[in-house]
């Protein structure tokens, strides 16, 4: 049975970037994985860098519009634009500042946690930070940005249940966790004796492309691996 | 605060234009508008130009000057113009600084364009997702990730879960 997961554009331009996108490959063809995207992504990813001809991420959009033409990755649009609106109204109007709601998410990125609902999946893969904590901890935004902004942070208690309905149960995922469990499944083993030096490289290509981890998971990962 | 920032330049002093720009940052995060931002990104892109010597030379006197013109008009309008004339004289402002710039260039990206990286990546740090760094500053989110992967951002906030509990996830996912 093939198993549907949500992926934002920051996974995808992770991957190609650290030339690692051949693990969504390796996913595909051993596990019957099957990466989603809602419009927004494939947009974002490939026909605003190749329709605008932005020299510096060309081929990672090639990489991905080929993966898609390959059926490694579905674009998916399912007509989500009021369920995206919600989610996004109910984010940008959980967190109060000085009496100002903070805008936290952006419409591409509600779309896809509106598109999970819509297709009954439940795990996403996502490098932002943002929606990840929205997800998982909420609270710690939270207290994350009264430590930037050195204010009290109010929560609107009805958008913060209206969100947390639609999204706590998600189970979410990074592109490092993929890489990990890539090299768990052996993707790493025509590096021989190298290949626990590749999973940690691998691992910080990932981390300098943008995906949130930290240094003390990577070594935690290597450890974990050793 | 633009009077402030323009006084700052004036007196080519880089500490109070990055201090300035702190203040703006914050206030950009809390009312999201065009003037906030802007200022945000020009009083950053300020406090590099009077950081570089090469631009207090005298043959850069004349670009220096002409920005200050711009940023003069800047201060005058800001309360009262509409969002299409600010938009304007913020373009004036770009172009003022992209001339400067011209006679010696050094690198493919140009100074109001890191600026606007640096203002994307930071409202990214603060907490807004990148999605909406990137609507606010017209850059690519893959600029924004490829700046925030070389700062500290990631490694100063308490890990939601910990690394056993997400493989844990990744396998049930995936397989393995």
């Amino acid at each position: 049975m093939t198993r549907d997961v949500l992926c934002d554009s920051g996974v995808l331009i992770s991957l190609t970037a650290g030339c690692l996108d051949n693990i969504l490959y390796h996913f595909s063809d051993h596990n019957n994985v099957r990466f989603v995207i809602p419009p927004s992504v494939e947009y974002e990813t490939v026909t605003r860098p190749l329709y605008n001809n932005l020299k510096k991420h060309l081929f990672s959009a090639i990489r991905i519009k080929d993966a898609i033409a390959d059926g490694v990755i579905e674009v998916v649009d399912a007509k989500v634009e009021d369920e995206a609106r919600r989610v996004m109204h109910a984010a940008n109007n959980m967190f109060y500042m000085k009496g100002q709601p903070v805008r936290l998410l952006q419409f591409g990125e509600s779309e896809m946690l509106a598109l999970a609902s819509a297709l009954g999946v439940e795990d996403i893969i996502v490098d932002e930070r943002t929606t990840r904590m929205l997800i998982e901890a909420p609270f710690q935004l939270k207290e994350h940005l009264e430590k930037e902004f050195q204010v009290n942070v109010m929560v609107n208690k009805n958008s913060f249940r209206e969100l947390s309905s639609r999204i706590s149960k998600l189970n979410v995922l990074r592109s490092s966790e993929l890489v990990v469990l890539a090299y768990e499944n052996g993707y790493f083993k025509n590096f021989s004796n190298l290949q626990r030096e590749a999973l940690e490289a691998a691992l910080y290509k990932m981390k300098y492309s943008g995906c949130s981890i930290s240094f003390d998971e990577i070594k935690g990962y290597i450890e974990m691996e050793r | 605060m633009a009077a402030k920032i323009l006084s700052a330049f004036r007196k080519r002093n880089q500490r109070l234009l990055r201090k300035l720009n702190d203040e703006v940052l914050k206030a950009t995060a809390m009312h999201c508008n065009l003037a906030c931002f802007n200022l945000a990104v020009f009083s950053y892109v300020l406090s590099k130009i009077v950081s570089k010597p090469r631009f207090l030379r005298p043959e850069y006197k004349s670009g220096l000057i002409g920005i200050e013109r711009v940023f003069e008009r800047l201060t005058e309008r800001l309360d009262s113009a509409s969002e299409a004339e600010l938009t304007q004289i913020f373009s004036e402002l770009e172009a003022a600084i992209a001339h400067l710039e011209e006679k010696d260039a050094r690198f493919v990206v140009d100074l109001v364009t890191k600026g606007k990286l640096k203002m994307a990546a930071t409202f990214y740090a603060q907490g807004m997702s990148l999605g909406v760094a990137a609507e606010m500053t017209g850059l690519e989110k893959q600029e924004i990730l490829d700046y925030a992967g070389e700062t500290m951002m990631f490694d100063r906030l308490q890990a939601e879960k910990t690394i056993s509990e997400r493989m844990k996830i990744a396998r049930k996912i995936l397989g393995g």
